[in-house]
C-alpha cells in the first residue's frame, strides 16, 4: 500500500510557471486520475513525481520517498510517461527485455506481459512498424514489468482501439482492486469518468479541485466530469479548493 | 552494477545503426593489412620482412578502429536520447551516476573486445599473407605484444570518450559532427591557428599515435607512457563532464 504525496510542488521554466505551489496526495486501493487543460502541468508533475525532472520547490515522493532514493524502483512504480520510448529498430521482446535486465527481472516475466498486453504475436517485430496502440500497449507491459504496488500513468489510452480502452479500464480496476495505488491521467473524460474514484484537477499549474468523483459532482450539482471540468478550468484561474 | 552493464551490452547487440562503424573497423583490420602487403616491394616501399608483422597490426587496428568505437559509441549514447529510451533507462534506474557508470563501462568493454578481435583479424591475415610469400614469422616480438595491448587500450579509451561526449551533445549528428570536426579539421590546424606548434603532441589524435607506435618523447610527441596517460586524462575529464551534466540536466518527453 503505497501514498503519492505531491507537497508544495513548484516548478518554475524560467520566467514560466508550471507548477505552482501544487499539493495533494493520491490514496492506494484506489483509482486517481489527474486532469487539467494543455499545459496545466500534469505531465510535468509526473515527470517530477519519476525523477525525470527536478521542482523548483517542495517535493513529490511515493511512500515518503523521492523516486530517486527508491531501490529497484521497477519492482515499486510502474510508468507510462510517453509511448515514444522505445528504439524502433529493435523488436517488442527485446525493448522488454532490455528494461527487464538492468531491473534483474526474468524473461519469463517479459513473455508473461507481452501476451497480457496483446502483443505475444507482435513481440518479434521493430517497434518502428508498430502503430500508436501497440506501442502504449509495450508501454503498459513495461510498467507492470516489476508487479509494482503504484502506477504512474500519463494518458495510457492514446491510441488504443475500444477494445483496448476497455482492456485498459479493466486493468486499472483490478489492480485499484488490489489495493494499488493507480495515478492516471487523460484527456478523455468520458472515459474517465467510468473508471476512476478521486479526481484531481489542475490549472494553470495550480489546484483546481480534489475530491472523490461523486462527492464532486454532487456538491457541484454538475451534469456530468466533462462539465465540472469545463466549468472549473474556465473559471478558476489559479484558486484551489 | 552489473545488470546495468548487462542491458548496455544487449542495447548494442540490438542496434543495427551501431554495428555499422564496427564492422567497418574490422573489415579495414583485414583489408588494410592487404592493401599495405600489396604495395610492399613497390613505390619506394620496403619488401615484406619478418618486422611488418607488428607494423600490420598496429597499422591496421589503429585510428580507423578507435573512430569506428567512437562512433559506435556516440550513435549508442545520443540516440538514447534522440529516440527517448533515456526515460525508461532512467525510469529503471534513477540514479544516475550508476547508468553513466554503467555506460562507461559497457563502452570501454565494447571497445577493448572490439580492439582485440581486430588484431585476431589482423594477425590471421597477415599471418597468411606473410607465409604465402616465405616470410618468417615471429609471434614472440615486442612489437606484436605491444599492438595486441595497446589497440585495444586505445578503442577502449575512445569507446568511453564517445560515451562522454554522446551524453554531454545528446544530439546524434551533433555529436558526429563535432567528432568528425575535431579528427579531421581541429587537431590539424590548432597548433597553427595558436601558433603553437608544441601543442600538437598534446592533442588526443597525435597521443593516439604515440600510445599506438611507441613514439620516443621528442617535440612533436610524447613518449608512449605518457600519451596513454594523457589520453586517459582526456577520456576521464570528458566522463567526468558528462556525468556531471547527466546528474544536472532532465529527462525529456515529447509531452510537456
Amino acid at each position: 500500500m503505497s501514498t503519492i504525496s505531491i507537497e508544495a510542488l513548484t516548478k518554475r521554466y524560467g520566467a514560466v510557471t508550471a507548477v505552482d505551489d501544487l499539493t495533494f496526495r493520491v490514496a492506494p486501493g484506489r483509482i486517481t486520475g489527474f486532469l487539467g487543460p494543455n499545459g496545466a502541468g500534469k505531465s510535468t508533475t509526473m515527470r517530477i513525481l519519476l525523477g525525470l525532472a527536478r521542482p523548483t520547490s517542495g517535493r513529490a515522493t511515493i511512500d515518503a520517498r523521492p523516486y530517486a532514493e527508491l531501490r529497484d524502483p521497477l519492482r515499486h512504480v510502474g510508468a507510462v510517461i510517453d509511448a515514444s520510448v522505445f528504439h524502433p529498430g529493435r523488436c517488442g521482446r527485446t525493448a522488454l527485455r532490455i528494461a527487464a535486465r538492468s531491473a534483474r527481472i526474468a524473461n519469463a516475466r517479459v513473455d508473461e506481459l507481452l501476451e497480457l498486453v496483446g502483443l505475444g504475436n507482435a513481440a518479434h517485430r521493430r517497434v518502428g512498424g508498430y502503430s500508436l496502440g501497440m506501442r502504449q500497449r509495450l508501454a503498459l507491459a513495461t510498467a507492470l514489468l516489476g508487479d509494482p504496488e503504484t502506477l504512474v500513468l500519463d494518458e495510457p489510452a492514446t491510441g488504443l482501439d475500444p477494445e483496448g480502452v476497455a482492456w485498459l479500464r479493466g486493468l486499472m480496476r483490478r489492480l485499484a482492486a488490489d489495493g494499488r495505488t493507480v495515478f492516471v491521467s487523460s484527456h478523455l473524460l468520458a472515459e474517465l469518468a467510468q473508471t476512476v474514484d478521486d479526481i484531481v484537477i489542475i490549472n494553470r499549474g495550480r489546484l483546481v479541485a480534489h475530491a472523490p468523483m461523486v462527492e464532486l459532482l454532487d456538491r457541484t450539482d454538475a451534469a456530468s466530469l466533462e462539465s465540472f471540468f469545463l466549468e472549473a478550468t474556465s473559471t478558476h484561474s489559479g484558486s484551489s479548493s | 552494477m552489473r545488470p546495468l552493464v548487462a542491458a548496455e551490452l544487449v542495447k548494442l547487440r540490438s542496434t543495427r545503426s551501431a554495428w555499422i562503424p564496427l564492422v567497418a573497423g574490422l573489415l579495414y583490420a583485414v583489408l588494410a593489412v592487404v592493401a599495405a602487403t600489396s604495395l610492399a616491394g613497390h613505390g619506394g616501399n620496403p619488401p615484406l620482412s619478418a618486422g611488418w608483422l607488428p607494423e600490420l597490426m598496429r597499422g591496421s587496428g589503429g585510428r580507423f578502429l578507435d573512430g569506428a568505437v567512437l562512433l559506435t559509441c556516440i550513435i549508442l549514447t545520443a540516440g538514447e536520447f534522440r529516440h527517448r529510451t533515456s526515460v525508461t533507462t532512467f525510469l529503471g534506474e534513477p540514479r544516475r551516476l550508476r547508468v553513466v557508470a554503467a555506460k562507461l563501462a559497457a563502452a570501454a568493454v565494447t571497445g577493448a573486445v572490439v580492439g582485440l578481435v581486430a588484431q585476431v583479424l589482423s594477425a590471421v591475415t597477415s599471418a597468411i599473407v606473410l607465409s604465402t610469400h616465405h616470410v618468417p614469422l615471429d609471434w614472440t616480438s615486442p612489437g606484436v605484444r605491444g599492438a595486441l595491448l595497446t589497440v585495444p587500450l586505445l578503442a577502449a579509451l575512445y569507446g568511453v570518450l564517445g560515451v562522454g561526449l554522446g551524453l554531454l551533445v545528446r544530439n546524434t549528428a551533433v555529436a558526429v559532427g563535432t567528432a568528425l570536426m575535431w579528427a579531421l579539421v581541429i587537431e590539424g590546424v590548432l597548433p597553427s591557428v595558436t601558433r603553437a606548434p608544441g601543442l600538437t603532441r598534446w592533442l588526443p589524435g597525435n597521443a593516439a599515435n604515440a600510445v599506438l607506435h611507441g613514439a620516443p618523447w621528442t617535440t612533436e610527441t610524447l613518449a608512449a607512457g605518457a600519451a596513454a596517460a594523457l589520453l586517459t586524462g582526456y577520456a576521464v575529464a570528458l566522463a567526468a563532464a558528462a556525468a556531471f551534466a547527466t546528474a544536472k540536466r532532465e529527462i525529456g518527453t515529447a509531452t510537456g
